[in-house]
């Protein structure tokens, strides 16, 4: 129970708060995570987080009823084992087989997250999940008939209303459910974090790769969560048709800027990039170092001495990728709470 | 002594005969009730009675056109009182759907009885409640009026098919709360005096043009889609809203 950001039943363990939170015999959850993990941006709100609700969420996360022809879970596409992104796809494959446009990613930490998608076109973490589940080529489902087949159901009514109190299922509580599953998909137990905690020690080659990782990586993707959030172009937009972040602002800078992703992980979420066309995580260092060619609107942290690139030696790409090792979180990778 | 007693009772007779006589001169207390907002649509500037699957034609674009769908939102009712206070009507969001039955009848519930002069309301959804997830009732994203790939409430929809779009149809999504092409619109109207007294009717009758979305906008052979917030997006409900006036109240 340590270390998957989870304590269970805090209702034995508060005064007054007992009383609220445990009516309807619901039993309240608390995010939990290390104290040099900053303030996360969603913190439930109105969304009651109890383990009911958490359970209720997984389940329909693992459930292909979701989808418009009962193929495809959530969990096709961001499996645990991979840190909740794809099987090592590229592009990942809707209903009907269909083919996406962009490279699933992660969910890790994702209460931590300011916007979803590669283009941050979604704002909020409680309806992220509704762009998947009606997207024609991913879940390609309508909300409300995903209502109808669950209010159908003997099993998901009872869960439903065990965990919400309300006569109907509505589109909130299939949100609602859905997010207290995603919000608490927290990555602290990587050998970095217990590094971090005094409780192991890097190899010299790591402390090495942790040294180059804060002086020429760490501008984008700054500890402790691995991202700024922000939107940068990278140069790998360029070759393609989309635009990226400039889909939503509708800003000439945007043009082929995508997100920053998180590091947490990396290593089990290949291919890299927002359209999976790096395959392993030596190569997108080979492309920071000698790939990225000069382009109008290059993010200025990826030029160096007035040249495009971050440039690494061999010696020093082997050390980055020891550090980069370090963030893979094999206590999220198989916690059984977060598992069908 | 005996004066005094006498007095004082005379005084205490003629308080309460004045309180009571305050009492029948004040308007009796009127109960909360209904208040209704009818919206009559029309086209064009000669205002032909506008409904789905009639054909019109615009006159400024002299282009054909026939609906199958016009849905917009209203939000944030407040109603002004005789004595100058707003009354702000709660959880206030409400779909215009011409597609439905009763569905260009606001019903606005519970609201304290007295009397109104002003009403005010919002086309389109605050921009609040776009950045604050899932919402139940007419913000409801099950409804069709949410962008799921950028997140944000359609504010409006109108979708038909014309001779003069190059695939036959057009299909006008809009909507957009941030910055230079924020959609919502503040509009204020004056009433008169309605009074809401219990079962009391009380309904407000607005008149909406639709062919006003296209009152300065491109004609449908140029452009007959519209799936984002932007520059079309403002302009076409900016010029839908502006058009929007109050007729009459039934009271």
């Amino acid at each position: 129970m340590k270390t998957y950001g989870i304590i269970g039943k805090t209702c034995l363990f508060f005064g007054l708060t007992v009383l609220l939170s445990c009516q309807g015999d619901r039993d309240t959850l608390q995010m939990r995570y290390p104290g040099y993990f900053p303030e996360p941006e969603y913190t439930f709100g109105n969304n009651v987080l109890t383990s009911e609700g958490f359970d209720l969420g997984k389940k329909l996360f693992y459930d292909p009823i979701l989808s418009k022809d009962s193929t495809v879970s959530c969990a096709s596409c961001h499996a645990q084992e991979h840190a909740f992104a794809d099987h090592g796809t590229a592009l990942s494959v809707g209903v009907g087989g269909k083919m996406g446009s962009r490279n699933s990613p992660a969910i890790v930490n994702a209460a931590w997250q300011t916007s979803f998608m590669w283009d941050g076109g979604i704002n909020h973490i409680e309806i992220m999940s509704f762009a998947p589940l009606t997207n024609e080529v991913e879940m390609a489902e309508d909300m409300n008939h995903i209502i109808q087949k669950l209010s159908r159901n003997d099993l998901y009514r009872s869960s439903f209303q065990a965990v919400f109190g309300k006569p109907k299922i509505e589109s909130q509580q299939v949100f609602y459910a859905l997010t207290q599953y995603m919000a608490m998909l927290i990555s602290d137990d990587s050998k970095y974090d217990r590094v971090k905690q005094g409780k192991s020690a890097y190899n010299e080659e790591e402390s090495a790769g942790y040294s180059l990782f804060i002086q020429k990586c760490a501008t984008c993707h700054p500890e402790p969560l691995f991202t700024d959030y922000s939107f940068r172009n990278t140069g790998i937009g360029s070759k393609s048709n989309d635009t990226g972040r400039y889909k939503i602002t509708l800003d000439d800078r945007d043009v082929y800027k995508f997100k920053v992703p998180s590091l947490r992980n990396v290593a089990l979420t290949y291919p890299y990039m927002h359209d999976g066309s790096i395959r392993n995580l030596r190569s997108v260092l080979d492309y920071y170092s000698e790939g990225i060619r000069e382009s109008d609107l290059l993010d200025p942290s990826l030029y160096k001495n007035g040249r495009p690139g971050i440039f690494l030696t061999e010696d020093e790409k082997d050390k980055l990728l020891s550090f980069l090792n370090t963030l893979t979180d094999f206590t999220f990778t198989t916690n059984p709470l977060f598992a069908e | 002594m005996k004066f005094n007693l006498l007095a004082i009772i005379a005084l205490f007779i003629s308080v309460l005969s004045f309180t009571s006589c305050t009492e029948d001169d004040e308007p009796k207390t009127l109960a909360a009730g209904e208040v209704s907002i009818e919206f009559d649509h029309v086209f064009g500037p000669n205002q032909l009675p506008f409904n789905l699957n009639t054909e019109y034609t615009h006159q400024r674009l002299g282009e054909k056109m026939t609906f199958s769908m016009f849905r917009y939102y209203v939000s944030n009712v407040r109603l002004k009182k005789t004595d100058g206070s707003w009354y702000t009507v709660p959880e206030s969001y409400y779909i215009v759907d011409l597609g439905v039955n009763d569905g260009t009848h606001l019903h606005l519930e519970n609201i304290p009885g007295g009397e109104y002069t002003d009403i005010e309301m919002m086309f389109g959804v605050d921009s609040l409640r776009n950045v604050s997830g899932a919402q139940t009732g007419a913000l409801d994203p099950a409804k069709g009026m949410f962008w799921s790939w950028n997140s944000g409430y359609i504010m409006l929809k109108a979708e038909g098919t014309s001779p003069a779009s190059s695939d036959g149809s057009f299909a006008f999504h809009l909507g957009g709360f941030k910055g230079e092409f924020a959609v919502p619109t503040v509009k204020a109207y004056s009433l008169g005096k309605l009074t809401v007294d219990g079962d009391r009717e009380a309904e407000i009758h607005m008149v909406a043009n639709t062919g006003r979305l296209w009152h300065e906008a491109d004609g449908l052979a140029v452009r007959s889609t519209t799936h984002m917030p932007g520059a079309v997006a403002k302009q076409m409900t900016g010029t839908f809203y502006d058009g929007i006036v109050f007729d009459h109240i039934h009271n």
